[in-house]
C-alpha cells in the first residue's frame, strides 16, 4: 500500500495484462502512422498541385478530418461502414480510422515541408532537365522529409495517445485493459493511474528521441 | 517551321537557314508579371561561341531575359529559337531544351543533401541515363577543370561560396550544354571569392562556350565579352563591343549607368 490509495500489489498483478494492451496500442499506432504517412505524402503533394482535380479533393479531405472528432470518425468506420456493406473487424476498423485521421495531419506536415524548400532548388533541378516527378523524388522530398521528421515524430506521439479512443469499439488496447481491470476489481484508481503511467513510459522516451533527431538531422546549407 | 498555337502573336517571319544560324534568337519577346511589363520588345541574336554580357540597372529585365531562354519564365508574345527550334512549339520537349541550355544562379542552388559528386551526376544519370561509372569519371574531369577535384566527396555546406558556385558551374556543364546562362553568379559572393569564379568563366569562354552573362563585373565584361547589351525598363537600349560601350556610350541612360559604376 502506498499513499493516495494506489495499490502497488494490484498494479504488479495486472501489469502483464496492461503491457499486452500497451503492445497493441503501439502496434495500432505504428500501422496507422505508416499508412497515414503514405496517405499524407500523396495528399500533401496533391494539395500543392496546380491542378484543381488534385488539390481540391485533398483540401476537402483534410478539412473534413480536422474538423470532426476522431471519436466520431472511429464510430463512422466501425458502425457506419456496414451500412455500405463493408464489414470490418474491430482491429481493422481501428487502424483504418486512425490511418485516415493521421493521414490528414501528415498531409499538412508534408505540405509545409515541401513548401519550406526554397524555390531555387526546384529551379536548379528543372533547369538540369529533370521533370516534376524526378525533381520531387531526388531533390525536394529528401530534403522535405528530413525537415519534417520531428513533426512526424510528434504526430506519432499524438496518435499514440489518441489511439486510446478505439477502446470504444472494444479493441483490447491499453486503456481498454485498464477498464476491464476496473470492472473486475471495482478499483478505478490503481488500473487507470497505471495506464497513464505506461503511456508516459512510452511517450517520454519518444519525445526525447524526436528532440535528438531534430538536432542530428538538421541539413546545413 | 512548326506553327505555334499559343496565344502569342507572331510578329515577324523567322528566317531559319541552318547555314550559320544564331544559336539563340529572340524576336519581339514580351513578358510581364501581372501588370508589370518586364520585357517590352526584345530582339536578340546570339551566335555560336559568342560571349554576351547583359548590363543594366536592377529591375531592367536582365534576369528575366535569360530565364526566358530555358523557359523558367513563360513569354506572352514573340518567339525564342534555340538552335533553330521554337522553344514554345507543341512538340518541343522542355526537359530536352533545358539539357541544352545550362544555367547558373546567383544563389548557387546546389542540392544540400547531396555530396558534390552526386550533385553533378544527378542529371546525367537520371535524364541522360549515362552509366554511373562514366558519369562519375566525367564529373571528376569537370571538377578538375574548375579546380575542385579534391572536393568531390564534400557536402556543399563544407565549401566556400566561391567553391559552391564553381561546383554549380560544373554541374551545369555535366549535361554538355550548347549554351550557358549566368544569372549574376558572383553577386552573392564575398569579394575575395569572386575572382575564382570569374577565372572559371574565362576558361569556359576560351574553350568556345556560348555564354550569356548577366553581371555587374565590368572587368569581366571588358576582358571576356564579345558584345555587351545594355537594358533599361524592358528594352535593349544599346548594343556594342565592350570597348565602345564603356568608352563611348551613346544612349544617355547608358552614359549615366557607366559613369556611376566605373
Amino acid at each position: 500500500m502506498v499513499g493516495l490509495g494506489f495499490q502497488i500489489d494490484l498494479f504488479v498483478r495486472i501489469l502483464p495484462e496492461l503491457l499486452r494492451g500497451a503492445a497493441i496500442t503501439i502496434q495500432l499506432t505504428a500501422f496507422s502512422v505508416a499508412i497515414g504517412t503514405l496517405i499524407g505524402l500523396f495528399m500533401g503533394i496533391a494539395r500543392i498541385s496546380h491542378y484543381k482535380i488534385f488539390s481540391v479533393p485533398s483540401a476537402l479531405y483534410v478539412e473534413f478530418i480536422r474538423g470532426t472528432p476522431l471519436l466520431v470518425q472511429i464510430m463512422i468506420v466501425y458502425y457506419g461502414l456496414p451500412a455500405l456493406g463493408l464489414n470490418l473487424d474491430q482491429y481493422t476498423s481501428g487502424i483504418l480510422a486512425l490511418s485516415i485521421n493521421s493521414g490528414a495531419y501528415i498531409a499538412e506536415i508534408f505540405k509545409a515541408g515541401i513548401k519550406s524548400i526554397k524555390k531555387g532548388q526546384t529551379e536548379a533541378s528543372i533547369s538540369l532537365g529533370l521533370n516534376y516527378m524526378q525533381t520531387m523524388r531526388y531533390v525536394i522530398l529528401p530534403q522535405a522529409t528530413r525537415n519534417i521528421l520531428p513533426a512526424l515524430g510528434n504526430e506519432f506521439i499524438a496518435l499514440l495517445k489518441d489511439s486510446s479512443l478505439v477502446s470504444v469499439i472494444a479493441i483490447s488496447e491499453l486503456l481498454r485493459r485498464g477498464m476491464i481491470v476496473y470492472s473486475r476489481t471495482y478499483d478505478a484508481w490503481t488500473p487507470l493511474l497505471g495506464v497513464a503511467l505506461i503511456y508516459l513510459c512510452i511517450t517520454i522516451p519518444l519525445s526525447r528521441a524526436v528532440q535528438y533527431i531534430e538536432k542530428r538531422w538538421e541539413i546545413l546549407d | 517551321m512548326i506553327k505555334n498555337k499559343t496565344i502569342r502573336k507572331k510578329l515577324a517571319p523567322i528566317s531559319n537557314n541552318s547555314n550559320g544560324h544564331p544559336i539563340i534568337k529572340m524576336v519581339h519577346v514580351k513578358k510581364s508579371f501581372g501588370d508589370l511589363v518586364v520585357l517590352k520588345d526584345i530582339n536578340l541574336e546570339i551566335k555560336k561561341g559568342e560571349v554576351l554580357v547583359v548590363l543594366g540597372p536592377s529591375g531592367s529585365g536582365k534576369s528575366t531575359l535569360i530565364r526566358c531562354i530555358n523557359r523558367l519564365e513563360k513569354i506572352e508574345e514573340g518567339e525564342i529559337l534555340v538552335d533553330g527550334m521554337d522553344i514554345y512549339s507543341p512538340d518541343m520537349d522542355v526537359h530536352k531544351l533545358r539539357t541544352k541550355v545550362g544555367m547558373v544562379f546567383q544563389q548557387f542552388n546546389l542540392f544540400p543533401h547531396m555530396k558534390v559528386l552526386d550533385n553533378i551526376i544527378l542529371s546525367p544519370l537520371k535524364v541522360k541515363r549515362i552509366p554511373k561509372n562514366q558519369a562519375k569519371k566525367e564529373a571528376l574531369e569537370l571538377l578538375k577543370k574548375v579546380g575542385l577535384d579534391d572536393k568531390f566527396n564534400s557536402y556543399p555546406h563544407e565549401l566556400s561560396g566561391g567553391q559552391q558556385q564553381r561546383v554549380a558551374i560544373a554541374r551545369a556543364l555535366a549535361m554538355n550544354p550548347d549554351v550557358m546562362l549566368f544569372d549574376e553568379v558572383t553577386s552573392a559572393l564575398d569579394p575575395e571569392l569572386v575572382k575564382g569564379v570569374l577565372e572559371t568563366m574565362k576558361e569556359l569562354a576560351k574553350m568556345g562556350m556560348t555564354m550569356i552573362v548577366v553581371t555587374h563585373e565590368m572587368g569581366f565584361a571588358k576582358e571576356v565579352a564579345d558584345r555587351v547589351i545594355f537594358m533599361d525598363e524592358g528594352y535593349i537600349i544599346e548594343e556594342n563591343e565592350p570597348k565602345e560601350i564603356f568608352e563611348n556610350p551613346q544612349n544617355p541612360r547608358t552614359q549615366a549607368f557607366i559613369s556611376k559604376i566605373l
